[in-house]
This record gives C-alpha cells, structure tokens and sequence, in this order.
C-alpha cells in the first residue's frame, strides 16, 4: 500500500518536473528556432539583408545604436511620465465624480464612451498644429492616451463599490468626504493599480506615436529615422531596447500591486 | 412615559422598474428601554425596511418614527447602530480596524479607539483574530466583527437586520447564545429582525409578526420567560406552535404572489 | 429622468459646439476650425471636388482594413486554441503573449514600414498586429472562463471530446469570444489608420496627412469625419454580432 503510494506520488512529482521541464525547453526552443529561422533565412540571401538584419548584425547594432538610444529613450521616458501622472489624476479624478454622482455618469455617458472609442490618432495632426514640434504635443497626446482606458476603469470601479459597505458608513454617521475618503477611494485601490498598469502603455504609446509623427527628439523619432534611413540592424536593436524598457516597467508596477494588496489574497 | 421606540402609522412604498410596490401600511410599534424585540416575517414584508426608517437609512412616506420622543432624520451614531444581514466588513482593513470604523468616523483618537476595540474583541471571540482580514475569517467571525463594529459606538439601541442569515444552523445556535449574553450584560435596547422562528423565541422579550406585502403588524407575542431558556419547554413549545400558526398563513400568502 | 437626460445631452452636445464655434471665430478660424466652416467642406469632400479621387483611396483603406482583420481572426483563433487547449504549449507561450502585449504595439512600426515598404502591406502587417493580440487573448480568457462543472456534466454523459467543445465549450466561451473579436476589428481598424497616417502615399490616411500639411484645416476636419463614420460603422456592425451572440448565451 505505503510503496503504491509513493509511487504514485513520484511519478506525480516527475511528470509535474517533466511538465516544467517541457515548458521551458519549449520557451527556450520557440525563442531560437525564430532566431536560427531569422539567421538562416538573412544568410541564404531570401530576404534583403538591407530589411532584414540577421540576429548577429542586430547584436553589433546594439553597439551603434546604444548612445543616441539611451539619450532617446531617457527623453521618452520623461514625457511619458508627465503624461502618466497627468492621465493618472485627471482619470481617477474625474472618474471618482462621473461614477459617484448617478446624475452626471447618465448625462455624459454618450460622450465618454465616444471620445474612448475615437481613434486619437485622427487628433495629432491637429494637436501637432496646435502645439508645434516638441515636448508639449507629445505629453498632450501621452495624456490623452492614458485618460480614457483609466477613466473608464476607474468609473466602473466606483459605481461597483460594494452598497452594503456605503450603507454601513453612512448609518455610522460618515459624511460625505469620510465615504470618499474611508470608502470609495479604498474599494477601488485594485483597479486604480490595475488601470496604472494599462494606462502606462498607453502613455509611452501616444508619446512614441507623436515623435514617429513630428517629434525632434525621442526614442520615436530615432527609430523613424533609423527605418528612413534603413539602418535596420540599429532599429532592431532600438525597437528591442524600448521593448525591454516597457515590460519592464509593467513588471514593476505588477510587483508594486503585489505588494499593495495583501488583503485581496 | 414616552417610549424609548415609537413608530407611529408609517407607510413606505417603493418604485420599482416594474411599478410601485407598497412595501408598508401603517406599522405602529413601540418598544421599552432594554427590550429584546424580534421582528419575524415573510420575505419581503418591510421588516428591513422598519429597520432602515430607525436607522435613519430610509424614510417614511406618511407617519413618524421616534426615538426617545425625537422624530429620526437621519443616521444618528449617538444613539443607533446596525448590524446587517451581510456584515459589509472593509475588506483592508484587519478585523481591529473594522471594528474601530464607527469611533473614527466620529474622531476618536487612534490610540483610543483601538484599545476599546481590542477589548471588544475578548468578548467577541476574536482575541487572535485582531490583525486578519476579513478574507482570512469563517462567516461566524465575519458577522461578530460587524456585530463588534456596531457595539464598539456604544449605543443606547443596536438594529439588527437578520444578522445570522447567512450562517448554518450550529453556527447561528451558538451567536443567538453569544448575543443574548452580550444583550444582558450590556442591557441595551435589540431591535432583531429574522427569519428562524427558533431565534425569535430563544432571544426575545417581545415577538413581532407582520403580515405579507404591504407590511403590517399582526400579531405581538410578549415572550416572559427567564433565559436561557429550554426549547422543550410546556411554554415554548406551545409558543412555537402558535407562532408558527400565524407566520404560516403570511408565508403562503407571500409565496403565492411571488 | 430618461427624458430630460437626454435633453441635457443635446443641450450639453449644442452648447459645446457654441462654445466652438464662438471660440474659433474669435481665436483663429483657420487652426480652430469652427464647425460652421466643416460643413461646406463635408459637402466639398462628398462631391469629391476637394479630393476627387477619394473613392480609390477609401477602397483602399476599407481593402487594407478587411485583410489585417482576417489574418488577424484567422491567427488570433488559431494561436488562442493552440495555447488553449495544450497546456504545454500555454504555458510556455502565454507569458511571452502577455509580455508583448506589454508592449506599445507601435515599436513594431518602424521595423514594418522597413520591412514591407511604404505601401498598403506595412499597413495591412500593422493592422493584423494590433487585431491578432485581443483576439488570441480573448480565445485564452474564454476557454479559462468556461465552469469545469460543465465539461464534468458532459463527460459524465458520454460526451466525446469533439462534442464537449462544439456543445459545451464553444456556446460556454462564445460572449468572450465575440468581445475579443469586437475588439480586434476596432484594433485592425485603428492599426490601418494609424500606419497610414504615419507614413503613406494613399489611403485616407494620406489624405489627412496631405489636408494637415498644407493647412488645409476644415478639409482634415471633414476627412476625419468621414473616417469617423468608417470607425463607427465597422463597430456597430460588430456590435450586432455580439448581440446575437448575447441572445444566444444569456
């Protein structure tokens, strides 16, 4: 009986092994059987090595790149923490007003759900017009960028606070400001971390759209002109440096949520 | 003397998407200083809704409710607390602090109003529990800590809107004892609404029965009986039938229009 | 109260576009565009005297548009049910999923326009980019979403594995499914007009991009309309589908 037992529990624990092992040696093959596919397809000479740079050359292009790159992505970066603390406030302010206040949520409705749904890209030339090249169009349309999913969150957050915990504030005498601030504001902690978390991508988003469109500086704006330029080797190595920074960053702020919220287990 | 609890000739009807629905017709009540009082009904028969006028939480269309012969406005901290059929506990905030809600609300400082939490916490069984949150307790404790919440303000009157609804029955046996002995040592003023026939006749001085939609009173069973009291009883078993006898009829009323 | 919201929203809708209107003659009609001076130049657009050769450019768009969004369903439904119903192949590529939708799609960008050129394929490469994410995702939330309870019940009842996902896992997923797929058009849609404005020689983006750039502001304000009206069209009939499904579900 005992040895069935254990028996049973090892082939469980090495199936569950292999399982892990499968996993990631299939990770680990999917991410070098693009690369090999990418090499040998640049080598035999398929594709344009101008378009597409083999792996090797992206790695010598890191070299080349790395200073005007780092100079342009501390330059995004900052824009598109501007346009996310902006977006951050602005979405959770006007966000606590539309969904606490039934009036105001019916009457705008309409409008909210229209101006997410817009294609904000239709906008920038006009913003561009507006504010002309620079730091301000691209931390307009970052902001823009942001507003709207967290606003949207954010409002279905409030409106779902749980009727029983108002309730029980308000029959203990809570005023107005005490269930904003001992109620509301915490009940909706989660999806404020959880719209932080969408709205950063969308900042570093807009703000990487408008210097692709007219920016002068930026980490767009080097990767424009890297692809005009088809310096492909060094736009790989940009695209993959912006790449790295942003999960990066979505992976900080998961791990700060983490942290946060103990009592959501 | 006026009565610590007046409830003079309210009616309340509510809007629905579907119509008006009259959820009370003219309930009178009063109820004396120190009472145990059960209100028991079908479903949907504005028990709650007497509730919520005490608590301030709703208002009556017609007549008044008064307490302490002062007409109720609105929630007064001072003098009522509620327990609620869902405890409706602060999910981050650890049992201590949700039972500290009320006195901060009212600003009591922090070092205060934790030890007299911390000491209700002895009584209420939850001496280890003070740091855990409300995910991490078993419905039992969930529904003391709100029961904690609303003692911690120490009121002259506790509302309770069947407050161990959602608990299985050994469980609820073993609060309906636990509040009894809070009721007499604390000798507040209990205003208990429930479903179980058997918590209306373990804990009550006075029992309530209304009538199915619209609400009225139909019957008032004063209970004087010396506590704790045993269900076996020639008294209560003979209660229990007749109580049984006239929430029966509401019930299939209720169920029938339902 | 419906009636006097929606009194409040007209009102609320005409007072804005006062505002505009004042604003815009009083500031600079040119960069502010009053809305009195758009329509005209709608009336202009449709007549195709300011751009008479709009129609080719809006086939080609509403052409690049309708093969992103297929290359976008055909590879968001594929990959999903691969990474869905293998557990090996979930676990290893669903963290590399999630971590490039992680991403701002529009790095890609750059790298597509090198690859495919200024023309509709780099557009069309993006469009399918931006499609393909939400709906392989949807697939994944929707398989994840389905009670066990049921695929037990099914089993129970001597449903084959053919049956348990045609009966019970496809009706089970099919809201999710249609949401992912709502929201990948809006996505293909958004992609197509994004690269074209980034970078084109036709394409109503190209139109915009040649409106803006030489100043003609109520001439990009009308093409943005119009394509306003392409984005609100795709998504309503989207959104027909999906209350079909709803019917169907709920």
């Amino acid at each position: 009986m005992s040895t069935r037992l254990s028996a049973r529990t090892l082939s469980g624990v090495s199936s569950r092994l292999s399982e892990r092992a499968r996993v990631r040696l299939l990770q680990a093959g999917s991410v070098l059987a693009v690369l090999a596919l990418w090499e040998g397809v640049a080598r035999a000479g398929w594709v344009d090595p101008l378009f597409v740079p083999t792996p090797s050359a992206v790695a010598r292009g890191f070299a080349l790149v790395a200073g005007p790159a780092v100079d342009g992505l501390v330059d995004t970066l900052s824009k598109t923490a501007i346009a996310y603390v902006l977006s951050v406030l602005l979405g959770v302010g006007a966000a606590l007003v539309i969904g606490s206040v039934p009036a105001v949520n019916a009457v705008l409705h309409p409008f909210v759900g229209a101006l997410y749904g817009m294609p904000k890209i239709l906008i920038l030339p006009w913003i561009v017009l507006l504010l002309g090249f620079g730091t301000a169009p691209a931390v307009l349309y970052g902001t823009i960028h942001g507003f709207f999913p967290i606003l949207i969150l954010v409002i279905g957050a409030v409106r779902d606070v749980d009727r029983t915990l108002l309730t029980v504030a308000r029959s203990l005498g809570a005023r107005r400001a005490q269930i904003y601030l001992k109620v509301i504001l915490p009940a909706i902690v989660p999806t404020v971390l959880a719209s932080m978390r969408l709205g950063i991508v969308f900042c570093l988003l807009g703000v990487l759209v408008v210097e692709m469109f007219a920016g002068i500086r930026g980490m767009g704006h080097v990767m424009g002109s890297l692809a005009n330029g088809f310096r492909a080797p060094e736009l790989f190595a940009a695209t993959g440096l912006v790449s790295a920074a942003s999960i990066a960053i979505v992976l900080g702020l998961d791990a700060l949520n983490e942290r946060l919220s103990r009592w959501r287990g | 003397m006026t009565p610590l609890i007046a409830i003079e000739r309210v009616a309340k009807r509510y809007l629905t998407s579907s119509g008006a629905v009259d959820a009370l017709a003219d309930v009178s009540l009063s109820v004396g200083d120190g009472e145990f009082c059960t209100i028991i009904g079908p479903s949907g028969c504005g028990k709650s809704t007497v509730l919520g006028m005490l608590g301030g939480l709703v208002q009556p269309d017609t007549g008044r409710v008064l307490i302490a012969g002062e007409a109720v406005t609105g929630p007064d901290p001072a003098r009522v607390a509620t327990v609620f059929q869902d405890p409706g506990l602060f999910p981050w905030r650890t049992a201590l602090d949700n039972v500290a809600f009320g006195l901060e609300l009212q600003g009591v400082p922090r070092e205060r109003r934790r030890r007299i939490a911390g000491d209700l916490l002895g009584p209420l069984g939850l001496k280890d529990f003070a740091a855990k949150y409300p995910r991490e307790l078993s419905g039992g404790m969930r529904q003391r800590v709100a029961i904690g919440r609303a003692l911690a303000i120490d009121t002259r009157i506790l509302l309770m809107d069947e407050p161990f609804g959602a608990l299985d029955e050994q469980t609820r046996m073993l609060m309906g004892d636990w509040l009894l002995d809070i009721w007499r040592r604390t000798s507040k003023t209990v205003i208990f609404v429930t479903h179980s026939l058997h918590e209306a006749l373990a804990l009550s001085t006075r029992v309530v029965v209304m009538t199915a939609r619209p609400g009225r009173v139909k019957t008032v069973l004063p209970l004087d009986l010396p506590y704790p009291r045993s269900m076996e009883s020639v008294e209560l078993v003979s209660l229990r039938a007749k109580l049984w006898h006239e929430i029966r009829e509401e019930s299939l009323r209720a169920m029938s229009e339902a | 109260m419906s009636v006097t919201v929606v009194a409040i929203r007209v009102l609320l809708f005409i007072g804005l576009l006062l505002v505009w209107e004042v604003g815009a003659r009083l500031a600079n009609p040119l960069l502010y565009v009053p809305p009195t001076a758009v329509v005209p130049a709608v009336r202009e657009l449709l007549a195709l005297r300011s751009y008479p050769d709009l129609p080719a450019h809006l086939g080609l768009t509403v052409r690049e548009i309708a093969l992103a969004y297929a290359l976008a369903v055909g590879a968001g439904l594929g990959i999903g049910f691969l990474l869905a119903m293998n557990k090996t192949f979930g676990r290893a590529w669903g963290p590399i999923l999630a971590a490039l939708y992680a991403v701002p799609a529009v790095v890609w960008y750059p790298s597509l326009m090198l690859f495919f050129g200024l023309d509709a394929a780099s557009k069309i490469a993006f469009g399918f980019l931006l499609g393909f994410f939400p709906i392989a995702l949807a697939v994944l939330a929707g398989i994840r979403q389905v009670n066990p309870q049921l695929v037990t019940v099914a089993t129970a009842f001597g449903a084959r594995p053919a049956a348990i996902f045609v009966k019970v896992l496809l009706p089970a997923m099919l809201f999710t499914l249609v949401g992912g797929l709502r929201t990948g058009l809006a996505l293909s849609v958004v992609g197509v007009i994004v690269g074209e404005i980034l970078g084109s020689r036709a394409g109503l983006g190209s139109l915009i991009n040649h409106a803006y750039g030489l100043f003609r502001t109520a001439d990009y304000a009308a093409l943005v309309l119009l394509t306003l009206v392409l984005v609100v069209a795709s998504d309503a009939g989207a959104s027909l589908l999906e209350r079909r499904a709803r019917r169907w579900t709920a």
